[in-house]
């Protein structure tokens, strides 16, 4: 017997590299689903690993939480200063960057709160 | 119409459901997933013990990354309730974090009561009397627990208790 293959489909299945927490602590969405504000799971909604404390979130989740003065740029699991390890390749470039901004204006915030007295972000840190 | 904030109670909703810790319940009212109704039960071997504590929750559209409002609805007797039912709880204000959710925020408030901090006291007489009239204290507790029975279904007005049916 001989056999054509005319087509052939691909099918693959996929998931977010993560030891063992499968939710998201903020939004309590599995990982590889999407945070509340997207559509799709994937590159275009991707997770964010602690670097420090080896928590991890969706990004857009960590993003609106650092975006908070009241967050202090602390992790919400265990209140260590977040800072993330970016997956390669993954992630808008912009919402990296900000990502990345946030942590900073955080951490400048928290050594004028050394010099000073009071711990206060300069409103609006975007 | 669906936002972050209302899936994220949504979230909370179904866990409460499938998962309540026990000696809380808590439910969205039917109309209004931004507010929630809820009761704690006083905890065993404590002067709180089977009072049925109702409490209010309102949330806003930046739940989970600002805490709800949480207030009190039956009258307490407790050093860190306002005559208001506010309550004074470092996780609802600035120890807040959004990995919080309604059974975490029930269960703190839970552990609170016989737990009370007396150093920054909401209900001054009420933590005197704690540190130094413990059984004066507990008899006061004691009270409300018994009006924790009597005002269920009058809401608002808690002498009302007579009235059979006063919707309109």
């Amino acid at each position: 017997m001989k056999v054509n293959i005319k087509h052939w489909h691909g099918v693959a299945t996929w998931h977010w590299q993560t030891q063992n927490d499968e939710l998201c602590g903020i939004c309590r969405v599995p990982f590889d689903g999407h945070c509340p504000s997207c559509r799709y799971p994937g590159d275009t909604c991707p997770l964010i690993l602690g670097k420090g404390c080896s928590h991890n979130f969706h990004l857009h989740c960590i993003l609106k939480w650092l975006e908070q003065s009241s967050s202090k740029g602390l992790c919400p699991m265990c209140r260590q200063i977040f800072t993330a390890t970016v997956l390669e390749g993954v992630g808008a470039p912009d919402e990296i960057a900000q990502l990345q901004e946030l942590e900073n204006s955080h951490r400048v915030a928290r050594e004028q709160a050394e010099v000073g007295d009071a711990y206060e972000l300069p409103n609006d840190v975007l | 119409m669906s936002t972050p904030a209302k899936r994220r109670l949504m979230r909370d909703f179904k866990r409460i459901q499938l998962d309540a810790p026990s000696g809380v319940s808590a439910s969205p009212v039917p109309d209004n997933v931004m507010y929630w109704n809820a009761v704690i039960i006083g905890p065993a071997d404590t002067p709180f013990e089977d009072g049925t504590f109702r409490l209010a929750m309102q949330f806003d559209e930046q739940y989970p990354n600002k805490p709800p409002l949480v207030k009190f609805l039956s009258t307490m007797f407790h050093p860190n309730v306002y005559a208001t039912g506010e309550l004074c709880l470092d996780i609802l204000q600035n120890r807040w974090s959004p990995t919080y959710d309604v059974s975490s925020i029930l269960t703190s408030i839970q552990s609170l009561l016989n737990d009370p901090n007396i150093s920054s006291p909401a209900n001054v007489e009420a933590a005197n009397l704690y540190k130094d009239h413990r059984s004066q204290y507990v008899k006061r507790v004691r009270e409300t627990v018994e009006n924790s029975w009597n005002e269920d279904d009058s809401d608002e007005d808690e002498d009302g208790e007579d009235e059979e049916d006063d919707d309109e």
